[in-house]
């Protein structure tokens, strides 16, 4: 299991059989540059792999402008 | 992945460059990007005094960061728009973020000046967004006029270039598309204004953010809701996803060929600007919008009491 927080959105996600950051991202419904990923104060391109436990920062980059 | 520089784990993955880059080199990749952009536009010199619009959000502060770091002489502004629960959470960040850099701030109170964001969108039957970035426009640069600043940068970046580019096609805006660019020139009664980040998409800033430990302010704003330019944004980073590059393009391929025919068509059928009556800043009618604006809040609160 991977725990994403979300941002700006504020929210927990419980994310099954994900193993790798575009896994994540496509749950999510994101393109790799529409945000941006960090696991433990790295950031994290989108063929990195993940392990059970992770915990991810998601903060989708679009601003209202 | 590997750093396209020196082949160690990337961070961050570019495609519309082909490359990739860790954390050490990507910010080498951003400061070349932002120098290139000051010195192919011409921008400014380390001789001018520069006033940077900070909203508090990854963009402006970036750039502000990146300036200062470049040596250049830069003032921050940062206009409080008076709206509960988000106004005054971007303002700290914006003065925290000064502070810890020791980089000069001005603060400009809407509510002050007799006409927060609120107001406006009680009094107003116009989307609230256009009315408010024609306040924060005529601020930024009546400021930076007064205070003698030979430049005004914003933190506007390629995303927002090329939002409001397409949303400038689909009306097919010729006074606006006549001037849309990474600087627009002064004139009587207008600053020099600049784009700096002009070359770089929002996820490029956001790295770069990330990684120089900037603290942002990025709730959405409660206004915000349903803007077009935010679903026009998501229009293209679909077009960028699946043809990389494309954004940077689009806007390039304006600027060098789309950009002087409007520029042609404006300047044979475009409205002369003169002094404003009331403010005194430069407007194609007798008085300028945003002193219309003001007259019609008063106007509509002393009515409803």
């Amino acid at each position: 299991m991977i725990i994403v927080n979300l941002e700006p959105d504020g929210k927990r996600i419980e994310l099954n059989d994900t193993r790798s950051v575009l896994a994540v991202l496509n749950k999510l419904r994101l393109r790799s540059t529409m945000a941006i990923v960090v696991r433990d104060g790295e950031l994290l391109t989108s063929d990195r792999k993940l392990s059970h436990g992770d915990e991810l920062m998601v903060r989708k980059v679009t601003s209202a402008g | 992945m590997k750093c396209t520089r020196c082949r160690k784990t990337a961070h961050v993955a570019l495609p519309s460059h082909h490359s990739g880059f860790c954390a050490d080199c990507y910010p080498l990749f951003f400061t070349k990007q932002v120098e290139t952009a000051i010195r192919r536009e011409k921008m400014f010199t380390r001789g001018d005094r520069i006033l940077v619009a900070l909203s508090g959000g990854k963009d402006s502060l970036a750039l502000m960061l990146e300036l200062k770091l470049q040596g250049y002489d830069v003032t921050g502004l940062h206009i409080d728009l008076g709206i509960p629960n988000s106004s005054d959470k971007a303002r700290n960040k914006v003065e925290n973020f000064c502070e810890l850099n020791e980089l000069p701030l001005r603060v400009f109170e809407m509510a002050a000046w007799g006409l927060p964001i609120p107001d406006i969108k009680e009094h107003i039957k116009r989307p609230v967004c256009a009315v408010c970035g024609k306040m924060k426009r005529h601020h930024f640069n009546r400021i930076a006029v007064e205070e003698g600043f030979d430049v005004l940068a914003t933190g506007h970046n390629l995303d927002d270039e090329v939002a409001r580019l397409f949303a400038n096609t689909l009306r097919w805006d010729t006074a606006y598309l006549s001037d849309q660019g990474p600087v627009l020139p002064a004139s009587d009664g207008f600053v020099r204004k600049v784009k700096p980040l002009f070359r770089l998409s929002e996820f490029e800033t956001a790295n770069y953010a990330f990684l120089k430990g900037i603290e942002i302010h990025s709730d959405p704003c409660p206004y915000a809701g349903g803007a077009s330019f935010t679903s026009h944004k998501e229009l293209w980073g679909e077009l960028e996803h699946r043809s990389p590059g494309q954004k940077f393009q689009f806007y390039q391929s304006f600027l060098k060929k789309g950009k002087p025919a409007f520029a042609q068509v404006e300047k044979e059928t475009g409205a002369e600007l003169k002094p404003c009556t009331e403010c005194g800043s430069p407007t194609s009618a007798e008085i300028c919008s945003v002193c219309r604006i003001r007259a019609a809040v008063s106007e509509s609160k002393a009515k409803a009491e």
